[in-house]
């Protein structure tokens, strides 16, 4: 910064310094000056239209606004001389003639911007008598309550749209009286970034629907917390009433999620007091779940873990668990001499080893100043919203961006270039970019056509570049394949190397794995089964990357289960289940894709009888007889995983020469898994909101017209489906954007269970 | 009334004793019971209220309302306190109040024991009443209580000094320790009665009455707002009222003594004046009645109009105050007597 | 000289007496005293009793949830939830004062933006029983709103009586 000349302005008689081409308002604001605004927003494009920061500058015939007027040496300005306050209260009336004065019923009361403003900066008195207008209220979703009469017209709702959600839903119509903002169609706002705009309205136009009435600002406590449904860990302040969480809104931290939030994180705390929620310690007797004490279900559990076979005893824990439950919890099976301990419950293939702690490979800030970016098997827009927002940011600032994908997902930015291939040829196609760049194909037929010739070549140009393997690659079943073909393309275009991972703390377990004696991977278990098998938060039907082996495997095992709501198949299966806190009411650690440790305090009371895990699994250890289970804080337990943890970094490295062979068949019919945004964990699935969102998976198999067309079958059909011993019925969606002799059904939704693996051979027929 | 006295005096000597104890003690309890009813709505009126008016017409119930509900409630026994000291603390204190009024004469020869040294016990009866409140503070192992007993104990013996040097005027002026005499001894009427030469042994007198009864403005033995309420605060039901009924009866004996030492008790105001024989019909008893009746307001008007006394100036007025006005007025007095100045002394 | 005074002035008692003769005049003064059950003293129409929630006159409550009372009141005696009722307006499902907290000083009356939640002249009231469990010293929803419809007419005349000083 020091060869960037600086210049002095004076504002309110103070000397400040500032850079040419800021904004007066950027120098005022990082000057702890206040100057009243509505429109202006730090992360948005300048509009200057709410007038509302008009502040007096010398040698200007008026006041100008300070949004939109560029610092210049020498200048002075005054923000709150009698012509700026006049200036500014005049505004404010003028604000105010169409505001409706219903303050009492609106949710943003007490937080308002308007109000605060109107306080601050208006005057006491309205001169205007003459009938306000009124504009008719839109549904946009499930997710954001419309009052369009109280909207002061800022448009920050409508620059969201368009510069960080990247769609243009919202829009202004009609001039003067007549303007209005709207979406273009009804319902129409399907961002995954679109509760954001709840935060910008500065007005009650725009306000949050799940939480609409619930709370006012003034009853809420505010706690800091991590969000833990993606690998980017926003930081969220979580709003609690009454020990209950209300809402929750972003925490600005520009390293993570700057001032931003998903949907996903924002509206899934509804699942905490979801209807099924465990609120007691289940035990099987005569056949069902009955409701027991504390006391009993856990000597029943420690005495189901201490009675089974060592070799035979394996843990499941969700990827979203904290770093200090997964610690406790592989203490717990070392304990009783096991180390068959697994996250990886997404992931499709094992065939050789993971590299040692798989992470992005770049930090977020570094994301936004990539010049190419390899999408392998991703759908990062879905998967990971606020990911994809540098990614997006890398994209609108001239970086090519590149997927290889098995579905045509859709993105808020332009592909520079796409290749759309059934599951089976995504490797094929790996290659020929591999090819391009002169690296190993790991034996696949390497001839490069000039659509990955033009990949390899941006790869190869690029002076910052990443190669990054998504969700839906890792449950590929030659996950270990396309790893290594990415690998060798990152090492031979000089770029980096990516993993998306799945759950909030993938990289984290992978650390404590990291240091740990290697058991029996996810896939050993299910082939060897267990006697005994213990599940942190995972919602076996779910959750699996293989729902029928799973299935076999609680079958034949006893099975104890820690977690927040019961599943059908736990309430089937499940020997004893015991109720933990979900994460917003437990403290813990966990380790974003980016390799930072975020520790966070529980926020709100357990629902019912629930307990923190950490705190269920140091009785199970104390109940096992197993030393040194006398912590007595969570912070005890996380001095504990820091000393472990010592010299443990994120590290993409993996072994050379272990190319497994392609084990997913060119077949007749293929299926694309994957999981939708909101089914990817316990508590996603069951946010109300989220689900009534367009973004929520409906209930139907995609195929390609021409699929369709050649089987005789039309949108809306009811057709089966059949994979390995399983068969699904459900209608027929007919979606461009499937490939050729491929069906669309995810993983992670419902009807998902009764099917094997995401990817594989399947038929599909008229019911 | 011949054939009652007939049988009066053929009934053996303790019945007859029996009957004139029960004679005298039956109006005074009945007195005391309305004389608590009369302090609350003499008391209510000075303060422009109405006082109690619900338990029958205009609340002239009330007292007996309030001798049912103490009855009735149970006597509490603090865990850690003496029993039968607990117990004997309110009989020790009633004894006397109702002992003294043995030597009392109501009229010429209308006493229960005429003895000469009438004086002398009742001095000692009205002294022994502070055992009583000392024992109660005492048994009940209460620190209120004990502080209310200490500071009771304290307040009664420095005004019994007082109390005595101003009756040792009376009996200089009279001559004699029977009552009777006394009384005898101020015959000739308003001006002859020993409240005019003796005034300020009139005065400390009664203001010693107050203060030896605990009354307001002395009433830092109670102290409500410091020790709750004093020696008295763990007692309930029968034994307070036995407490109750001692402050009253002691009252009631303070204001009789001083109508019959300073204001010539039985003795006709009228006397030696021109209206004596309008009222010569009148007995005595009834000068005596009114005359304690007028002393028995004052005990009320008191505690309507005048603050609770600190305790040191309680002290500072007894010791520093009202002894060496007693003293000297006892020279006083004696030279008047040993001089015969005035009308009194023949 | 003024030591002099002072000690004969004390030594007849001038000041107790004159004490006592304040007190002897008052013993004569009509009495101030209601006889209660019977006589009852004049309420004002800002009298402060038992609480009551009002209706509009077509039947619908006033009461928007704006939580402004709850927020207003200084011993924390009112409990406010709220939630979308189905015609999608703003309604309170729980609307609880604790009579055993409030302390009758009328803020939540003068916070209300709809004059819903008002304080009635009622103040002959008592609660059956104390038993914490039994609730009966909360005053609910329903109760409130019964109060209301019962006492509507005399609210409404004493609210318009007010109505220049508000």
């Amino acid at each position: 910064m020091s060869d960037q000349q600086t210049i002095t302005i004076e504002v309110d008689g103070k000397k400040l310094e500032a850079t040419p081409g800021q904004m007066l308002i950027e120098v005022t604001d990082a000057a702890g000056i206040t100057v009243p605004r509505f429109c202006y927003h730090k992360k948005l494009s300048v509009a200057a239209n709410c007038r509302m920061c008009l502040v007096e500058v010398e040698n200007a015939p008026k006041p100008l606004p300070a949004c939109a007027t560029p610092v210049a040496d020498g200048m002075k300005a005054w923000t709150c001389s009698p012509l700026a306050r006049q200036a500014q209260k005049g505004t404010m009336e003028f604000l105010l003639i169409n505001h409706p004065l219903d303050c009492p019923i609106c949710d943003q009361g007490g937080e308002c911007e308007l109000q605060d403003v109107a306080m601050g900066f208006g005057g006491g008195l309205s001169r205007f008598v003459e009938g306000k207008r009124a504009v008719k209220s839109e549904d946009i979703g499930p997710l954001i309550a419309t009052d369009m009469t109280r909207c002061i017209h800022c448009t920050r709702c409508v620059r969201f749209g368009d510069e960080i959600a990247g769609v243009r839903e919202m829009g202004a119509t009609g001039r003067g009286e007549h303007m209005k903002i709207g979406v273009y169609v009804e319902h129409a706002v399907a961002s995954e970034l679109s509760g954001n705009i709840i935060d910008l309205c500065p007005v009650g136009a725009l306000t949050s629907k799940p939480f609409r009435y619930q709370a006012r600002a003034w009853e809420l406590t505010t706690h800091d917390s991590i969000a833990a449904h993606d690998g980017v860990g926003s930081n969220i302040h979580v709003h609690v009433r009454n020990h209950q969480v209300m809402r929750v809104v972003p925490k600005d931290n520009e390293a993570v999620n700057e001032t931003w939030l998903s949907d996903r994180d924002r509206f899934s705390y509804q699942a905490l007091y979801s209807e099924d929620r465990l609120e007691k310690p289940l035990m099987r007797k005569n056949g069902g779940l009955a409701p027991v004490e504390w006391q009993e279900a856990l000597l029943e559990a420690a005495t189901v873990l201490k009675g089974a076979d060592a070799d035979r005893l394996g843990a499941l824990a969700s990827p979203s668990a904290t770093l200090e439950e997964l610690h406790l919890l592989r203490r717990l099976l070392a304990g009783l001499g096991s180390n068959n301990m697994d996250t990886r419950l997404g992931q499709g293939d094992f065939r050789s080893a993971d590299p040692a702690v798989p992470w992005l490979g770049q930090k977020f800030a570094e994301v936004e100043n990539n010049q190419a970016v390899l999408l392998i098997g991703s759908w990062l827009r879905k998967d990971q919203p606020l990911l994809n927002h540098r990614v997006r940011k890398a994209a609108l600032a001239g970086g090519k961006v590149m997927a290889i994908n098995p579905l045509d997902y859709d993105f808020n930015f332009t592909l520079d270039s796409k290749v759309v291939c059934a599951p089976s040829a995504m490797a094929q196609a790996l290659a020929g970019v591999a090819a391009a760049l002169g690296a190993d194909t790991c034996g696949l037929p390497a001839e490069a056509v000039s659509q990955q010739k033009a990949m390899a070549a941006n790869l190869k140009n690029a002076e910052q570049g990443l190669v990054l393997l998504g969700s839906v690659a890792q449950s590929h079943p030659d996950f270990c394949l396309l790893r290594r073909l990415a690998a060798n393309i990152a090492e031979a275009a000089g770029v980096s190397l990516g993993f998306v991972g799945d759950g909030a703390n993938s990289t984290g377990a992978a650390m404590l794995a990291a240091r740990a004696e290697t058991g029996l991977s996810v896939e050993g278990m299910l082939e060897q089964g267990l006697d005994a098998c213990l599940l942190l938060n995972v919602e076996p039907e779910y959750d699996s990357a293989h729902p029928q082996a799973m299935n076999a495997l609680l079958g034949k095992a006893k099975v104890v289960a820690l977690v927040t709501h019961l599943s059908p198949w736990l309430e089937a299966q499940a020997d004893i289940v015991l109720p933990i806190a979900a994460f917003l009411e437990t403290a813990g650690s966990l380790v974003n894709i980016q390799g930072d440790i975020q520790s966070f305090n529980g926020t709100a009371r357990p629902v019912g009888e629930a307990r923190p895990a950490w705190k269920v699994l140091r009785v199970l250890g104390n109940l096992a007889d197993i030393e040194g289970f006398d912590y007595e804080s969570v912070t005890d337990v996380l001095d504990e995983v820091m000393k472990v943890l010592t010299d443990v970094h994120p590290d993409n490295q993996m072994p050379q020469a272990d190319a497994p062979e392609a084990r997913l068949a060119d077949s007749d019919l293929q299926r694309i898994g994957g999981t939708p945004l909101y089914h990817t964990d316990m508590l996603v699935r069951r946010a109300q909101a989220l689900q009534h969102t367009p973004d929520a998976w409906k209930a139907c198999l995609l195929v390609n017209p021409e699929l369709a067309q050649a089987l005789g079958l039309e949108d809306g059909d009811s057709v089966v489906l059949r994979q390995d011993s399983g068969e699904l019925t459900l209608p027929l969606g007919v979606d461009e954007r499937v490939p050729g002799n491929c069906v669309w059904m995810p993983t992670g939704v419902p009807g998902s269970e009764l099917l094997g693996k995401g990817f594989g051979a399947v038929s599909l027929e008229k019911a | 009334m011949d054939f009652l006295i007939g049988i009066y005096e053929w009934l053996p000597v303790w019945i007859q004793s029996i009957l004139r104890i029960v004679v005298i003690m039956a109006p005074l309890m009945v007195l005391v019971a309305y004389y608590t009813y009369a302090e609350r709505k003499i008391i209510g009126y000075m303060q422009i209220r109405l006082g109690p008016n619900r338990v029958g017409p205009k609340g002239w119930l009330q007292p007996i309302a309030d001798a049912f509900k103490l009855m009735f409630k149970e006597i509490v026994l603090p865990t850690h306190a003496d029993k039968t000291l607990f117990l004997i603390a309110p009989l020790l204190s009633i004894g006397p109040a109702l002992a003294a009024w043995a030597v009392f004469p109501f009229d010429t020869g209308l006493v229960l024991s005429n003895i000469n040294a009438g004086l002398l016990y009742l001095l000692a009866m009205t002294s022994i009443g502070v055992y009583g409140v000392i024992i109660a503070g005492w048994a009940s192992n209460s620190k209120y209580a004990f502080l209310g007993a200490i500071r009771s104990a304290a307040q009664i013996v420095s005004y019994e000094i007082a109390m005595g040097f101003a009756l040792v005027g009376v009996l200089v002026a009279a001559g004699s320790l029977n009552l009777g005499q006394i009384v005898e001894g101020q015959s000739g009427g308003f001006w002859h009665w020993y409240w005019l030469p003796l005034l300020p042994l009139f005065v400390i007198y009664f203001i010693s009455g107050v203060a030896e009864t605990n009354r307001s403005p002395f009433d830092v033995a109670e102290g409500e707002s410091e020790i709750v309420a004093g020696f008295h605060v763990d007692y309930s039901g029968m034994a307070f009222a036995v407490f109750f009924l001692a402050e009253y009866a002691n009252m009631i004996l303070i204001s009789a003594l001083t109508a019959l030492m300073f204001l010539g008790g039985w003795l006709s105001p009228f006397q030696g004046t021109f209206m004596e024989s309008w009222f010569a019909w009148v007995p005595g008893i009834v000068w005596l009645v009114a005359k304690t009746f007028v002393f028995m307001f004052l005990f009320l008007w008191f505690r309507a109009t005048f603050p609770r006394y600190r305790y040191d100036q309680i002290m500072r007025l007894g010791w520093k105050v009202f002894i060496p006005i007693t003293i000297v007025w006892i020279i006083v007095a004696g030279a008047m007597q040993v001089y015969d100045i005035g009308p009194w002394y023949q | 000289m003024k030591t002099v005074i002072h000690y004969i002035r004390s030594l007849f008692l001038l000041e107790l007496f004159k004490g006592m003769s304040v007190t002897g005049r008052y013993l004569f003064r009509k009495k101030f005293t209601l006889n209660y059950p019977e006589e009852k003293a004049p309420v004002s129409p800002r009298f402060r009793g038992l609480h009551a929630q009002r209706r509009y006159p077509n039947g619908e409550e006033r009461c928007i949830a704006c939580k402004l009372c709850e927020a207003v009141c200084p011993a924390n005696a009112i409990t406010i939830e709220a939630a979308p009722r189905e015609d999608g307006s703003r309604r309170t499902t729980r609307y609880d004062i604790d009579l055993f907290k409030c302390i009758f000083c009328g803020f939540c009356e003068e916070s209300c933006p709809v004059d819903a939640i008002v304080e009635t002249r009622l103040y002959e009231y008592h609660f059956e029983d104390t038993d914490k469990a039994a609730g009966n010293y909360i005053m609910t929803k329903e109760k409130l709103l019964a109060m209301g419809d019962k006492y509507e007419a005399q609210l409404a005349e004493d609210r318009a009586a007010q109505a220049k000083y508000r």
